[in-house]
């Protein structure tokens, strides 16, 4: 493919494809809001597990604190 | 690394109750030097052999599991205890250690475990496991860069 055709070819694809009307973006970068969107979420779904998670563990102690035979058993299978 | 992910899972998985093991010696060594008449050596069978191979394997099927359940790595720890409690008490029956009586059940002909304790120890069970496996074996299998 020499020069000549190398422009014919550039020419052809600028007619396949015209330019796009208007706006070509938005007026501001979107991609801040994006990231703190992807940090928000996380936070959000885990924290409400967290408790969940804290409530497990203190009802875990306290079964261990009120009935000490248990901790043998449970060492048993872990 | 995207090589033998299931040996590390195995790795990953067996960690905790080979941390723990030592931990279970001890009562071993204090039974020795304080001549206890309780053989607790006869049963460390089960957390010695059974638990860590069971751990590995259960994580070794999570991660063969989860792209196609994306059960969350916690609640598949969780059903853990359902299949090891049972093997574990039949263990410790044919061992000699446990006698399942008609009020509970008795460890060593010493340590008497009503039956209504049973269900919270359980349950206990359930939540130590769930923990354990969200955030201890969770971790490492991000770690080993599995998960």
């Amino acid at each position: 493919m020499n020069a000549h055709d190398e422009d014919r070819m550039k020419k052809l694809l600028q007619q396949a494809l015209p330019p796009v009307d208007g706006e070509a973006g938005p007026d501001r970068d979107l991609w801040p809001a994006v990231l703190k969107r992807l940090d928000a979420k996380p936070a959000g779904a885990s924290s409400g597990w967290a408790w969940f998670d804290w409530a497990l563990a203190v009802g875990l102690v306290l079964l261990v604190a009120f009935f000490p035979a248990s901790i043998p058993v449970l060492l048993y299978y872990l | 690394m995207n090589t033998h992910p299931y040996l590390r899972a195995y790795l990953a998985g067996i960690c905790v109750p080979t941390i723990v093991l030592p931990l279970l010696l001890t009562f071993v060594v204090i039974r020795l030097v304080n001549q206890v008449p309780i053989p607790v050596e006869q049963v460390l069978i089960f957390p010695m052999a059974v638990v860590p191979l069971l751990w590995g394997l259960w994580n070794m099927l999570w991660l063969w599991s989860a792209p196609h359940t994306h059960l969350p790595i916690g609640l598949h720890g969780a059903v853990l205890p359902v299949l090891l409690m049972p093997i574990g008490a039949l263990l410790a029956t044919c061992l000699g250690v446990l006698a399942i009586g008609s009020h509970g059940v008795t460890w060593f002909q010493a340590f008497h475990v009503p039956y209504t304790l049973i269900a919270p120890i359980f349950l206990a069970a359930l939540a130590g496991y769930y923990l354990i496996w969200k955030y201890i074996v969770g971790f490492l299998n991000r770690a080993l860069g599995i998960a």
